[in-house]
Formats: structure tokens, C-alpha cells, sequence
């Protein structure tokens, strides 16, 4: 099973969107709201060299924003 | 286990045809989707975000008529979201890759599928007009960003300079406010174009700073954003703002790429429809912010919508 963290703020909409899809696809996920936890903020920042949300983290690789295809390609769903 | 995964992909790319079709589930697609339904037209909404589209973006609506102490712009989308559905609407989560528009039967292809459609209401909408200017590219999303709504969190504590001084712009700097009190406003016009109320209600703030009148020339840093150099229009004089946080709001660009030459756009991408919102091809219909009108608010878009439903419906019949 992967690891899949996603790093979001309550008030993105395309935060909504990707937990919206990768529950669809019944994939478990960590939700991790930077709005509240800075430290999870600074960590996100680090991996991904990006100030916005979402980003997504599967096995260790990072999406930034809801990049369907690029999720469908790591967790392997068609 | 070959035949299987054969299967399910048939099933996929299965197509599926409705009368209507109705791109983009912001409150222009939305309502025409209750009012479809309510004609028994049958019905789908195709959304690649969330139900709302822009006005998702925006925390709370102050203006939408029934409303006195405001809503929040997600919760009156879903509520539109689920009065559609109620109606017999279907709404598909994917993303239009293209779409054939002239003739009888209408194609709207999705990533894994092609839908059928009788008719088609564009209800695309817009999306932020990205900002150019030096370093703008290199500061995307590393410290540049569209929604505040979204990132502000991001940026506790932090020097925030907001480009333009419309709607969009004072209701964002009104909700960074509470991440921080180092925010500065440039604006090309040497004016605030905001409601007055907003106007008002920025101005509240003590420690807001304007700068009227100037552009922004560069977004300066190394590995992140540093700075803003501004060019006062007045004198020509260079003026260096330090900031952590850049959000923009200089207007909206049509999300139109997607349409093939045989619909008609005007010069900046929006869509000309005449009075029933009907576009230049027969059985398409444009609401909303993406088509070519001077105010673009929730209530004109839901209005929008129910015309463009009251349209469809009376070409159907007449089909």
C-alpha cells in the first residue's frame, strides 16, 4: 500500500478535489492541514520548494496541485 | 485477468449522451443544471474542481440576495451542487480535453471519455490573469500566488504585497489580515476600483499601505521572494518593497483554449452570445463569466444560467 500524505489548507478548493478523488479510488490517505500545523507548512515548503497547496506526497515523490495523471501514475490506477 | 481489465476499460470510455451538457459547475452551470432538470431535460454538469468554480475560492458572499449575514462561497455552491442533483442533474468530476461543437450531435471528449450531447452551455468561466513581470515565473507558486483564500496560511507573519485593488484584491487583503498586518496594495489605476463598503472596510486596517498609480516591474529574490520593485507611473521613480508574499488580482482570462475555430470568441478569448446567450454555433449556449458581458458577479452568473436553461429547453422543443 503507499504512503500517500497530502499537505492542504480546509479553504482550497483543489485540496477538496484531490482527497474527493483519491477517496473515490479508495485510496487511504494522510490529510495534513498546513493552515494549523507549521511545522507540517515548513516541512511541505522544504520538500517541494513550493508555498501552495495542494501538494501530495506518494512513496516519498511529490505532486504539486492536483496533477491527476501524475497520481494515476504512481499509485498505479488506470 | 487480461479480459477483466478489458472490461472495466469498455466500461470507461463507455459513452454516454445527454441533451445537455452543460461545461463547468460554477453558479452558472449550477443553475442552469436546477433549471434543466426542473425542465426534465436530461442532464450533465461537467466540473474539474469543485462545485463553485471561482466563487469556491471566495470565504464568504456578502451580496448574494437572501442572504443577510452572508455565505460562505463553498457552502452556497454545494447547495446549488445539491439542488441540481435533486433535480435529476448528473455531475461528472473530470476535465474537458476538447469538444466538437458543430452539428446536430455535439462531443464533449474527457480524459477517458467521450459524451454525447445534444446541446452544450459553456459555463467555463475564468481563471486569474497570470502577472508579468520580471521574476514572475520563477516566484510561480514559490511565493507568488492566485488565492489567498488557499495559501494565505502560509505566510503567518509575513510582509504581503497584493497587486490590483478591485473586488477580488481588497476582499483577499481584508482575509490575510489575520495572518498578517504588513500588507501593501499596488495598483496601476490611481484609484481603489472596489465596492466602497470594501473600501471602507480595508481602510479599517491602520497598517495597510497603498501605493496608487504605480506597476509592479520585478518580483526580486534568490531562492525565494524577497522584494517587489514598483515603477510610480506619476514620476518614473523605482520604489523597493520588501515582501515574503506576492498574491495578484489584475483580472480574469476566459478558460476557452479548449474550443476548436468554429466558436466564435472576441479579441481576450470571452464568448459573444446574443440576448438568449446564444453563441455563433446552433445548440450552444455561453453563461457566466466566460462570455462577453461588463459585470461578473455570483447573481449574474446563476442568472446566466437560468436563461441559458430556458434557451436550451425552447431549442430542444423546437428541434
Amino acid at each position: 500500500m503507499a504512503v500517500v500524505k497530502v499537505y492542504s489548507t480546509p479553504t482550497c478548493p483543489w485540496c477538496v478535489r484531490a482527497k474527493q478523488y483519491l477517496s473515490s479510488k479508495n485510496i487511504a490517505y494522510t490529510d495534513i492541514n498546513v493552515a494549523v500545523d507549521r511545522n507540517a507548512a515548513m516541512e511541505m515548503v522544504k520538500k517541494s520548494g513550493q508555498q501552495g497547496v495542494p501538494v501530495i506526497e506518494i512513496d516519498g515523490n511529490i505532486i504539486v496541485g492536483f496533477d491527476q495523471a501524475r497520481i494515476d501514475s504512481l499509485l498505479g490506477l488506470s | 485477468m487480461l479480459q477483466l481489465k478489458m472490461a472495466k476499460q469498455e466500461e470507461k470510455t463507455k459513452n454516454k449522451s445527454f441533451d445537455l451538457v452543460i461545461i463547468g459547475g460554477g453558479p452558472a452551470g449550477l443553475t442552469a443544471g436546477i433549471y434543466a432538470g426542473r425542465a426534465r431535460i436530461k442532464t450533465a454538469i461537467i466540473e474539474e474542481m469543485i462545485a463553485g468554480g471561482q466563487s469556491a475560492t471566495t470565504e464568504h458572499l456578502e451580496n448574494y440576495p437572501g442572504f443577510k449575514n452572508g455565505v460562505g462561497g463553498v457552502e452556497l455552491a454545494m447547495m446549488m451542487e445539491e439542488q441540481a442533483k435533486k433535480f435529476g442533474t448528473e455531475v461528472i468530476y473530470d476535465s474537458v480535453v476538447s469538444a466538437k461543437l458543430e452539428g446536430e450531435e455535439k462531443e464533449i471528449h474527457l480524459a477517458s471519455s467521450v459524451i454525447k450531447a445534444k446541446s452544450v452551455i459553456i459555463a467555463t468561466g475564468a481563471t486569474p490573469r497570470r502577472i508579468k513581470a520580471e521574476g514572475s515565473e520563477k516566484f510561480h507558486g514559490k511565493g507568488i500566488s492566485y488565492c489567498a483564500t488557499c495559501d494565505g496560511a502560509l505566510f503567518r507573519d509575513k510582509k504581503i504585497v497584493i497587486v490590483g485593488a478591485g473586488n477580488s484584491a481588497i476582499e483577499e487583503g481584508i482575509f490575510m489580515q489575520r495572518f498578517s498586518d504588513d500588507i501593501t496594495f499596488v495598483q496601476d489605476l490611481p484609484y481603489l476600483t472596489a465596492e466602497k463598503i470594501l473600501q471602507e472596510r480595508i481602510k479599517s486596517y491602520p497598517k495597510t499601505k497603498f501605493y496608487l498609480g504605480a506597476i509592479v516591474k520585478s518580483i526580486n529574490g534568490n531562492d525565494k521572494v524577497e522584494s517587489v520593485t514598483i515603477k510610480v507611473a506619476k514620476d518614473g521613480s523605482e520604489i523597493d518593497i520588501p515582501a515574503d508574499g506576492v498574491f495578484v488580482y489584475i483580472g480574469y482570462s476566459p478558460k476557452t483554449g479548449f474550443f476548436g475555430k468554429e466558436l466564435k470568441l472576441n479579441e481576450q478569448g470571452y464568448i459573444p452570445t446574443d440576448e438568449n446567450l446564444k453563441t455563433n454555433l446552433d445548440g450552444v449556449y455561453a453563461a457566466g463569466d466566460v462570455r462577453v458581458k461588463d459585470f461578473r458577479q455570483v447573481i449574474t452568473a446563476a442568472a446566466d444560467g437560468a436563461i441559458a436553461a430556458h434557451s436550451v429547453e425552447k431549442y430542444l422543443e423546437n428541434k
